[in-house]
Parts: C-alpha cells; structure tokens; sequence
C-alpha cells in the first residue's frame, strides 16, 4: 500500500457555510423586523432559522482534521481497478465527507464518476474504485475532499489531494501459440532445433558410436540387426525475439480496453501479449519501439525482464522521430543472427517497409503485424479540404497495399492482429523455410 | 464551472427543484392567508430561487427567503392565520434542501442516510413554528405591554438554547 497523498492544497480550516450563514441572516433578520414592526408573524416563519442557526453555532468544531488518501496499487493493467481509500484522524468533530475525485482520461470510477459524499460514521469514509481503461502513465487519486461539522455550520476544505502518476500496463492478452520458433540457436528452451541434441523429439536412429549414453540404445533394431543402435534426438532450443513496435503515428479511435482499439492499442497489446508468451517459453525477447521515445530494452528472459519490457511499452509515446533513421529511411534495429523479428505496425511509414524488406533479404525471419484498424481515418486538420484529404488518404492506403504486397512477394508474411493463434501458422511457415537451403543477400 | 443539467445527478436535481419551489409556495400561500401576492412578487421569488437552485453554496441563495419573509411581514404581518405555519414549511423546506444541494457539486448524488437525517432535523426544527405560532396566538387577544417584544424575544432565545440542548444532547447518545 503507498500513498497517493502528499500535495495538499485549498483551506485547512474550518468555515462557516453559506447555509449557516442563510439561517443567521434570516433568523437575525426576521427577529429584527418583528421587533421593530411589532408584527408576530415573522417570528413564526424565521423561529425554525433561528434554532438552525444557533444548532449550527453550538457545534463549532475546535481541531482541523488530516486527510491523506491512499490507493491500494500503484501499477496496474488496464481495466483492471484500484481502491482510493481516504483516512481522516482527529475527526470527532466531523459529520459529513464528499470526495470529488479528478476526472484523467481513460479512467473510469465508481459510484457516480468519483464523487461521493457519506456521513462519517463510525470512522468508515467513503472508497472510491478507480479503473484506468487504457495503458500508459494515468494520474490517479486526485481528489477534492470537504468535511462538515454537525448541522452543517461549518465546513473544511474542499482541500485539494495530489495523486500519483501510475504506470498501467497492458492488458494480458489471450494470446498462445504452438508454433516453433523459426531460427532457434541458443543454448536450452522450448523450441525443436535442427541439430541433434538431448531433446525429446525423434530425429532418427543410428549406429552405436563411442560415447553414446547406454540409456539411448533402441534394443529392438539392436536385436534385429545384430549391432547396437541408438535413438537421436533434436536438441531444444530458445530464440532470440525482437519486437519491433511502430509508434510514428496512432490511428483510429482508442476507447480503452473495453472499446475500439487504435493501431497503438493494437500494437502495443500485441507487443505485450507476444513478449509473454514467448518470455514463458524460456525465450529471449528484446523491444525497440520506433517513435519518439525511442525505448528500447535488450535482449533477456524470466519475469522480471517481461515487467521492464510492459513497463517500457506502457511509457509508449507517439510521434515521429527526427535522427538519421528517418532520413536514410532505413531503421537501425541490431538484429542479431537467428532472431525471429515481429514487427508490429500500421505499415504507413516508410522507412518499416524498408527495413522489413532488408531484413527479409538477410534470411532473417521477420513477421509483420499489421495494427491498422478498419475504421482508421486520419488526423486532418479542421483548414484542409476533406475532398481532398480522402483523396490523399486513399491514394495512401494504395501505397500501402503496394508494400505489404511486396514484401509478400519478399517472404515476409503481413497478418493482421486477432489474438491467439494470430501468428501460428506464418510461424509454422517460417521454420519450414528456414529449414531448407536458400541464398540470402549481404 | 458547473457541470450541465443533464449531469447533474437525480437526487440533486430534485433537491435543487425544492430550493426554487420552496420561497414560491411560502409567497403564494399568502393568497389563502387573507393577501394574495403580485405577479411581479412571485417572478422576482421565482427568479432568485431559480438563481440559488442553480448555485446552491452562493451567498445570494438568502435573497428569496428574506423577500418571502419580508412580504408575509409588509402584506400580512398581523395575521395569524395557519397558512403561516405552511410558509414557514416551505422556507424550511427550501433551506435544508439548499443545504444538502451544497455537500457537493451537482453531479454528486446525495447520500440516502444524510438525507434521512436531515429529514428528521428539517421535521424537529420546524416543531418550533407552531410553538411560536401558539404564543402569538395567546397573545394576540392581549392588550399590548411595554417590554413584551423584549420579553418574548428573550424567551425565544432561551427555548432555542434549551432546544438545542437537547438535540445535541440527542445526538451524544
């Protein structure tokens, strides 16, 4: 548990309300203008202000209250929720609380939006749920709190909590896949690798030779035979994952994680689900995210390189970058030998085109994730012609056809995202290729 | 700035539509009462409490209130007919909605059990109008007497602090 609290702002003393001050004006007011008028009438219309207002006087409270609110989480995934939780000591003179939580974006909360007002009874205040619904850094937490004394004489506040900027990571995806990796070289893992080793899979069987482990001679095609034959099998192997994550541009509509997806959200989901999986299959995984943050995380394996690499996609930010790359068109991405290359992107950039047609070249196994959703439009200012803006767009999105028509062509497969199973079969495809001979291109 | 209509909560606006209805009926009651007020008056009540509905926690939300107590004490302020006592109703009526309106912005629903409370605090405050409603009614047929406004205001304030003695007294337990 951690604290959200910390900045405070607005009055920490206690004040008089507007509706004390109503029942004094009118009580004082009335009894005034029945004494000087003589006219008893008054008297019973402004008798029940006057006992509201000396109730509210004789309930002044005499010690200011502490606030500090805390949330139960401090990372989170989306559409997953939290708990603010409000501690108020020296209370005993306070009746009523109202918290008015600050509305982020892509956060929801519950009751009714982040506001809640309830009697403080018995030290029990008011919770507030809150769920961010999309990934990224969220402020969370900021509030407005009141306190009011009996009969609402006085109040303290709104004072203002600070929040706390929570990192909220990507949804856990459905995603799986038994699809063998294409290029497995490393040393142990799950994948079938092409040379022989101490797996599990049969990869043939042959003459006894020195050295031979006892445990591996088949004695059925020993006893047949008549010479000592043993079983050989694949060794298993682990490979080396690149993810590489377009964040030029975000299209489409974000709606969080119950809504629609922009290519960002797709992306970034299925950057996250891909790492998972293959992080759990003993892989080694790396992420090079394309934009202008240019976050970046090396190669690694077990849990906690898959919480840097959620971590690094969650701080994600969008925009084009302006180094060198972007003008010679080609991405500078360190593939190293062997590794399988996912690159995850609207493929509106050029410069990804290029690079995943290169890489392909080299013999390495890329596999292009397309993340554009349908329904994308793209951002056009509110002065440009939407004639010619949607002529523009579509003349864009024949270039586009035209690359992932090439790089088709090229070898590399182009799938769109659709969670599990997305990537099985060009997968399966791919360790068949690399399987057989090829000339590949220096 | 303050949220749109359309926003604001149920319980709120219910509230919000006793504030601007309350400072009416206690003007418009004054017709059975003998005096039956202008049409003008009753815009003017119906625009202020329009106003303090609209901005619950405004200072000016005493505006109506003070007209409707100021007529009933131009126009009728001898009388000591029962319609005084709906009036006084409708004015703490009005008031104590205003109050529970201002416990938050207009978005925020107001809490059921701070509701009922204040219910049971609008009903035992406004105990003390037929009180004051049957004290002037004693003492309407007597011949007035030097020092009685002096008097009775004194014993109004003693009943109040008795009064609010033994509410709190109520509420420690």
């Amino acid at each position: 548990m951690s604290t959200a609290g910390g900045e405070r702002a607005g009055p920490r003393a206690w004040r008089p309300t507007t509706s004390l001050g109503r029942a004094l004006v009118v009580g004082a007011l009335g009894v005034a203008l029945a004494v000087a008028s003589g006219e008893p009438a008054v008297v019973v219309l402004v008798a029940p202000f006057v006992t509201l207002a000396a109730l509210g006087l004789v309930h002044r409270p005499t010690r200011v209250p502490a606030l500090d609110a805390r949330l139960d989480h401090l990372t989170l995934r989306e559409g997953i929720g939290t708990t603010s939780r409000l501690s108020v000591t020296d209370a005993e003179d306070v009746e009523y609380v109202a918290r008015v939580a600050g509305q982020a974006p892509y956060v929801v909360m519950r009751p009714h939006g982040g506001r809640e007002g309830r009697l403080l009874d018995g030290g029990a205040t008011p919770e507030i749920e809150i769920s961010p619904r999309r990934w990224g850094r969220r402020m969370l937490g900021q509030e407005k709190v009141a306190l009011y004394a009996p009969w609402a004489g006085f109040r303290c506040g709104p004072v203002g909590l600070g929040g706390q900027w929570t990192r909220v990571l990507p949804a856990v995806a459905p995603y799986d896949s038994r699809a063998q990796a294409p290029q497995p070289v490393g040393l142990v893992g799950a994948h079938r690798s092409r040379r022989a080793g101490s797996g599990t899979e049969l990869a043939g069987i042959r003459p006894f030779q020195a050295g031979d482990r006892l445990r591996r001679v088949n004695w059925r095609v020993s006893l047949r035979t008549g010479d000592l034959h043993v079983v050989t099998t694949r060794a298993e192997e682990d490979t080396g994952v690149l993810l590489v994550l377009d964040a030029l541009v975000d299209l489409g509509v974000s709606d969080g994680v119950d809504g629609a997806s922009s290519s960002l959200d797709l992306g970034v989901r299925a950057a996250s689900a891909i790492a998972e999986h293959h992080v759990r299959q003993g892989d080694r995984v790396a992420l090079r995210v394309i934009g202008r943050g240019h976050e970046q995380v090396g190669y690694g394996a077990g849990a906690r390189h898959l919480r840097r690499l959620q971590d690094q996609l969650a701080t994600v930010r969008v925009g084009a970058t302006a180094d060198r790359e972007s003008d010679t068109g080609v991405l500078q991405l360190g593939v190293t030998a062997g590794a399988v290359v996912v690159v995850l992107s609207p493929m509106l950039a050029e410069s990804v085109g290029t690079t995943a047609a290169m890489l392909t070249r080299r013999g390495v196994a890329v596999l292009v994730v397309d993340t554009l959703p349908d329904e994308a439009v793209p951002d056009v200012p509110e002065s440009a012609d939407p004639a010619r803006a949607a002529l523009a767009w579509r003349m864009r999105m024949l270039e586009r056809s035209v690359v992932l028509e090439r790089l088709a062509a090229l070898g590399c497969p182009v799938v769109a995202w659709r969670g599990p199973g997305t990537v099985d079969d060009v997968l399966r495809r791919l360790a068949r290729r690399a399987q057989l001979p090829r000339v590949v291109g220096r | 700035m303050i949220a749109e209509p359309t926003d604001w909560a149920r319980s709120q606006l219910v509230l919000r539509a006793l504030v601007l209805v309350g400072p009416v009926v206690a003007v418009l009651v004054s017709g059975p009462a003998g005096h039956g007020p202008p049409w003008w008056l009753v815009l003017v009540v119906a625009a202020l409490s329009g106003a303090s509905g609209w901005f619950a926690d405004a200072t000016f939300a005493v505006a109506p209130l003070l007209v409707a107590v100021g007529w009933w004490a131009a126009a009728l302020g001898a009388t000591t007919s029962a319609w005084l006592l709906v009036a006084a109703g409708a004015l703490v009526v009005a008031h104590v909605a205003g109050l529970l309106a201002s416990y938050g912005p207009p978005t925020m629903p107001v809490d059921r059990a701070v509701t009922r409370l204040w219910v049971r605090r609008g009903v035992l405050v406004l105990l003390t109008a037929p009180v004051a409603w049957a004290a002037v009614l004693l003492l309407d047929d007597q011949p007035e007497q030097p020092g009685i406004w002096v008097l009775g205001v004194g014993v109004a304030c003693l009943a109040t602090v008795a009064a609010t003695v033994a509410l709190r007294t109520e509420e420690g337990r």
